[in-house]
C-alpha cells in the first residue's frame, strides 16, 4: 500500500476551550440541555486540498463531524471551472449553547480553492454558555484560497469566541472574509446588539514561526457605546477581510481599491496594509448585508484579478 | 524626587515627541462630517481611547514592568505584539515616530548606559519597532512613577492628542476639549483594573468606523496631520 502522500488528521475532534478567556468569564456554566462538546455540539472539520496527477486541483482529505458537513468539491466557477468549490454546511442549525467547533483548512503546494457556507451562520440565544470555534489554515507555497462565507447572525444574548490561525507561506494567498452582522435586525422589534459578547481574534504566521499579525476584537454592547462615532456608528453590518499576499501581489490590490465613505447608501469601506508586509486589510460597513457582501465579493475579484487573473463571477441569484 | 513631577512633565501636551504631527484620523472625520461639534468629539475621543484602552495601555502596562524587572526581552516582546497589533500604516508610522523621539529624549534623561540607550540602539538597528506606549513604559519605570500613573498618563495622551488637533480642525473651544478631557478621565481607572490584568495575546480594539477614516487619510491627501 502506498505510503499517505500528507499526513492526515483523523482523529477525535480536537478539544476547544475558551473557558480562560476574561470575556468569557461570565458564561461558564454547563447548559441545561446538552452538555458542553457532547456528540452533535462539536463540529469538526479536516478539509485538505492537494493536486492531483493532472495538475488539478482537488479536496483530497475530507474529515467532519456533526453538526459540520461538507460532502464533495464542485466546480462551478463559470471563470475559473479548475476552481474546486466547497459549501460548509451545518446540520444542527445555529450555533446553540455550549457548542464547540474546530475548522481546518490545509492547501497543499500549489493548490487553490474557494470555500463558503450554505446559508448565514446564526448564533442562537444562549444562556448559560457560550460557543466558540477555533480555525486553522495552512496554506503551503503557491497556493489560493478564497473564504467567503455567509453572514454571521448573533441573537439576544448570543457569546461567541473565535481563534482563527493562519499559516501561510509567502507565496500564498488567502481571502479571509467575514461578515458579522449587529443581530435579527426585522425579528420582533428588532434585535440590534442584543448580544452579549464576540471576541473575535485571527493571527498570521510563517511557516517559520514568523509572527506577521494579531487583530482580536471583543465587542460587548452592554459596555460599549457602539452608536457613537467612531465605533460602528449608525451602521448595523460590519465585514472584515484579511488577504494574505506577496508584496507586489499586495500593492496592485491597494492602488486598485479606493476606501470611500456613501453617505446615501450608507456604505463604508477601508483598506490598509497588514504589518509584516503580510499583506492588506479591508473594511466594509452598511445597513444590510446584501451590499456589504457585493462590497466583499468586489474586492474579492479585485484579489483573484492580480493574482488568477481572472474575476470572480457574479454571486448567484438565489444567494 | 517627588514622582508628580516627572509625571507631569511626561504627560505635558509640549512633551517634544510630536504628538501634535498626528489626529488619530480626526483630520477626515471632520471633513467627512462624522465629527462637527462638541459632542461627536467627545463620542470619537472615547473610541480613540477605548481602542488604546486595551492595546496601547497594556503593552506599556508589560513594557514597565519589564523594565523595573530589567526583563529586556519582554520589553522588545511587548514593542512587537503591539506593533502587529496595529491594523493600519499610518497608525504604526505615529507609534514609531513618537516612540524614537522619547527614546532620543531618555537617553539625554538617564545617560549612554540606561536601558533607553539600549533600546535606541535596537530601534536604529531595525531589531525592534520602537512604539511610544513601550517607551513611555520604560520612562515612567526610570522615573519611579507608578504603573497606575503611567496608564492615566497613556490614556490621557491619546485624549489630549485628540481635542488638540480638534482644535485645528473641528468648530470647538478650549472650553469643550477641556471638558471632554474631564468626562473621559472618568473612565480610566475602571480601564486600569481590567487592563492591568491582561496578556499580550488578550490585547483587543474594536473601532471600525475609525478604522475607516484611518484609511480614508492614508490613501487621500489631507495633510495637516501624518494621520
Amino acid at each position: 500500500m502506498p505510503a499517505p502522500t500528507h499526513q492526515r488528521h483523523y482523529s477525535d475532534a480536537p478539544k476547544v476551550d475558551f473557558d480562560s478567556a476574561p470575556e468569557m468569564q461570565p458564561y461558564l456554566a454547563e447548559p441545561d440541555a446538552m452538555y458542553v462538546g457532547c456528540p452533535g455540539k462539536h463540529g469538526y472539520l479536516n478539509l485538505g486540498f492537494e493536486l492531483d496527477k493532472t495538475g488539478k486541483s482537488i479536496m483530497r482529505e475530507l474529515d467532519r463531524r456533526a453538526p459540520l458537513i461538507v460532502q464533495q468539491e464542485l466546480y462551478f466557477d463559470e471563470e475559473m471551472p479548475d476552481l474546486p468549490c466547497v459549501y460548509i454546511l451545518s446540520s444542527g442549525g445555529p450555533n446553540v449553547d455550549g457548542d464547540r467547533y474546530v475548522q481546518r483548512f490545509t492547501m497543499h503546494e500549489g493548490s487553490m480553492a474557494f470555500v463558503s457556507t450554505g446559508a448565514a451562520t446564526k448564533l442562537a440565544e444562549m444562556r448559560r454558555n457560550y460557543s466558540g470555534m477555533t480555525q486553522e489554515f495552512n496554506l503551503e507555497a503557491d497556493t489560493y484560497l478564497e473564504y467567503l462565507p455567509e453572514p454571521i447572525i448573533p441573537c439576544r444574548h448570543t457569546r461567541f469566541i473565535c481563534d482563527t490561525r493562519i499559516v501561510a507561506h509567502p507565496t500564498a494567498t488567502l481571502f479571509y472574509s467575514e461578515i458579522y452582522m449587529g443581530g435579527r435586525k426585522y425579528y420582533g422589534d428588532g434585535e440590534l446588539f442584543q448580544y452579549d459578547v464576540l471576541s473575535v481574534c485571527t493571527h498570521g504566521e510563517r511557516p517559520d514561526g514568523e509572527q506577521l499579525f494579531r487583530e482580536k476584537f471583543v465587542i460587548d454592547p452592554a459596555r460599549m457605546p457602539l452608536r457613537d462615532a467612531g465605533f460602528m456608528g449608525p451602521y448595523d453590518v460590519f465585514a472584515n477581510v484579511i488577504v494574505l499576499t506577496p508584496p507586489d501581489k499586495a500593492a496592485a490590490i491597494y492602488d486598485a481599491t479606493e476606501p470611500f465613505i456613501d453617505h446615501d447608501k450608507k456604505l463604508a469601506a477601508g483598506i490598509t496594509h497588514l504589518p509584516g508586509e503580510a499583506g492588506l486589510l479591508f473594511k466594509v460597513l452598511g445597513m444590510e448585508p446584501g451590499p456589504v457582501k457585493a462590497v466583499v465579493r468586489e474586492f474579492c475579484s479585485r484579489v483573484r484579478l492580480a493574482v488568477k487573473h481572472r474575476p470572480v463571477p457574479p454571486e448567484f441569484p438565489w444567494r | 524626587m517627588n514622582p508628580i513631577l516627572p509625571l507631569l512633565q511626561f504627560s505635558d501636551a509640549t512633551f517634544p515627541v510630536g504628538t501634535f504631527s498626528f489626529s488619530n484620523g480626526l483630520e477626515t472625520a471632520s471633513y467627512e462630517g462624522l465629527v462637527h461639534d462638541a459632542a461627536s468629539l467627545e463620542q470619537y475621543t472615547r473610541a480613540a481611547a477605548l481602542q488604546a484602552a486595551f492595546s496601547d495601555g497594556v503593552a506599556a502596562l508589560h513594557a514597565y514592568r519589564a523594565a523595573l524587572e530589567g526583563r529586556y526581552d519582554d520589553i522588545l516582546a511587548a514593542d512587537e505584539a503591539l506593533l502587529r497589533f496595529k491594523m493600519n500604516d499610518e497608525a504604526r508610522l505615529m507609534l514609531k515616530r513618537m516612540g524614537k523621539k522619547l527614546a532620543e529624549l531618555g537617553v539625554h534623561l538617564w545617560g549612554e548606559d540606561s536601558l533607553m540607550a539600549r533600546w535606541l540602539e535596537d530601534i536604529k538597528a531595525g531589531k525592534t519597532p520602537g512604539c511610544y506606549p513601550v517607551a513611555q513604559g520604560m520612562a515612567f519605570a526610570a522615573a519611579g512613577i507608578g504603573e497606575r500613573e503611567l496608564y492615566a498618563s497613556h490614556q490621557y495622551g491619546v485624549a489630549n492628542m485628540v481635542v488638540s488637533a480638534a482644535l485645528r480642525c473641528v468648530r470647538v473651544s478650549h472650553y469643550d476639549t477641556q471638558r471632554i478631557l474631564f468626562n473621559l478621565a472618568a473612565d480610566t481607572d475602571a480601564h486600569y483594573e481590567q487592563a492591568r490584568a491582561m496578556t499580550l495575546d488578550q490585547m483587543h480594539a474594536f473601532v471600525p468606523e475609525m478604522d475607516i477614516m484611518a484609511s480614508l487619510h492614508e490613501k487621500g491627501k489631507m495633510r495637516m496631520f501624518m494621520n
